[in-house]
């Protein structure tokens, strides 16, 4: 389970998040939804702890994620793209990560077929599009066959196919009692695959709920998204 | 076992990096060139009788002459990509992200990932030396062979060296320590290059005052051993002049570990 308890997070003057109280719960894909800057990519750093907060925690299993003693086998994460350093190969990139995290290195193979980029592995990161970068961000993440998969706009520069695919694995991740946690700043694209849903706007958490519960008493999901987090946008 | 874990990962991430290489390919292939044009001047002098036209025959020293700048060159570049690499950002079609963020999710123990790191920058330029300082003084000992004159004897040949690794491996680290402040690898690269290798500002700033002497890369100079009559007058002594750099790479190290531990990554 993931958990957001109050968290707070000031840049200088400027309020980032404040009061961000929502959990992910096992079993379920809980999407995290607004515009872009609305708090979702902060959060999800804080949670890994990139950033710290001003106030308030984010926990995994009860627990800071830096606390955990082999953190990549309780979370698989993918922030901004696949992470890995242009000059060197989507193989390289994952044999490190499996390194640092005590991940035996026969995982490398298995992860690169199930994201379907085995006959990539000896290409640089930098000749990769958009897609085979995400798919190698996954890759990363699924390496400690995590219980939990938290991933920021995993969608993004995806094909259709490729869409489709994301979705039946992250479906399959949560049926199989996992947790799923996912950005996103399309309502649309999230309402085919989440249970959960917590709607973020300028920092504060404005909706949170199955998607039944959060966008009733809407006549769309585009409505929804605009109602819930455009008086917000109004306001600034 | 998490340092251990944490170290071979940032083994695999230098050597899987382009410029981690880069740095070694200077201090090889570069005082390679330089040895030879040294030597073969040295040679000539020797066999023409006109020794006066170079410093001395000393096969070395001739070896020896690169090892000061191209060295500090090849310490700074592998100092400098070791964590600067980590910063370079993604093509912005990709979201420009940074490798900093997958290495703290993968290894979330900051200072121990900050240690591992400066570990592997050590290693490298600890294996750079083993391999270019011995390297080029048998090759030039083997362009010049006993034409020259050896004026260096054996124990002061490998407390040399000693002290020329002491001093690759502090630039190294104080390059490493500056990078991670900057969170980025150009400007660091540019200036501790051009400062090693074109025009020494330390040096410059030497004639203004006495008290620049006690800079990093001034107070440690003398670990090269030059004859007094090759190199500029004055500063600290070997030893002192040693624990003065250590002691700027420490408080370095320190300074830029605990900010890399409490900043937002």
């Amino acid at each position: 389970m993931i958990q957001f308890n109050s968290l707070s997070k000031r840049r200088g003057s400027q309020s980032v998040l404040s009061d961000v109280t929502f959990q992910a719960m096992p079993g379920r894909v809980t999407a995290f939804l607004g515009p872009n800057g609305a708090g979702k990519s902060t959060s999800l750093r804080i949670l890994l702890g990139l950033d710290r907060p001003t106030t308030g925690t984010a926990l995994v299993n009860g627990q800071p994620y830096n606390r955990l003693r082999e953190p990549l086998r309780f979370v698989g994460s993918m922030l901004d793209g696949s992470g890995a350093h242009r000059s060197r190969t989507a193989r390289h990139h994952l044999d490190w990560v499996a390194r640092a995290g005590g991940i035996p290195q026969r995982r490398v193979n298995e992860v690169l077929e199930q994201v379907g980029l085995a006959g990539a592995g000896r290409t640089r990161v930098g000749k990769f599009s958009l897609g085979m970068g995400q798919r190698l961000g996954l890759a990363a993440a699924l390496l400690g066959e995590p219980e939990a998969l938290v991933l920021d706009e995993p969608v993004n520069g995806l094909d259709p196919e490729g869409i489709r695919w994301i979705r039946s694995l992250l479906r399959g991740h949560a049926d199989a009692g996992g947790t799923v946690l996912l950005s996103s700043h399309l309502m649309a694209e999230v309402a085919e695959i989440a249970d959960d849903l917590v709607v973020i706007a300028a920092g504060h958490v404005v909706a949170a709920g199955t998607i039944p519960q959060v966008t009733g008493g809407y006549s769309s999901l585009e409505d929804a998204f605009f109602g819930l987090t455009g008086g917000e946008e109004a306001r600034r | 076992m998490r340092i251990g874990n944490y170290f071979l990962a940032e083994v695999g991430k230098s050597a899987t990096l382009p410029a981690g290489w880069a740095g070694m390919a200077v201090a090889l292939l570069g005082s390679l060139a330089i040895t030879v044009l040294n030597a073969f001047a040295v040679r000539h002098a020797a066999v023409d009788g006109t020794p006066e036209m170079v410093a001395g025959t000393s096969a070395f020293e001739a070896g020896f002459a690169a090892m000061p700048i191209v060295g500090v060159v090849a310490a700074v570049v592998i100092g400098v990509t070791t964590i600067g690499s980590e910063y370079t950002a993604d093509r912005a079609e990709s979201g420009g992200a940074r490798q900093i963020t997958a290495s703290l999710a993968a290894a979330p123990h900051r200072l121990s990932m900050f240690s591992a790191k400066a570990l592997v920058v050590i290693c490298f330029i600890v294996v750079a030396a083993a391999v270019a300082i011995p390297g080029n003084i048998a090759l030039s000992q083997a362009i010049i062979g006993d034409v020259g004159t050896e004026t260096v004897s054996t124990a002061d040949a490998v407390g040399r060296s000693l002290g020329t690794t002491l001093y690759w491996v502090l630039m190294g680290l104080l390059a490493f320590s500056i990078t991670a402040l900057a969170r980025s690898g150009v400007v660091p690269l540019i200036v501790l290059i051009a400062n090693g290798s074109v025009v020494s500002f330390s040096l410059l700033l030497t004639l203004v005052t006495p008290l620049a002497h006690w800079l990093p890369d001034m107070a440690g100079r003398q670990l090269f051993g030059f004859p007094s009559e090759l190199v500029v007058e004055g500063g600290l002594a070997p030893v002192p002049g040693a624990i003065v750099m250590a002691g700027w790479t420490v408080v370095m190290l320190v300074v830029s570990g605990i900010v890399f531990h409490r900043r937002d990554a």
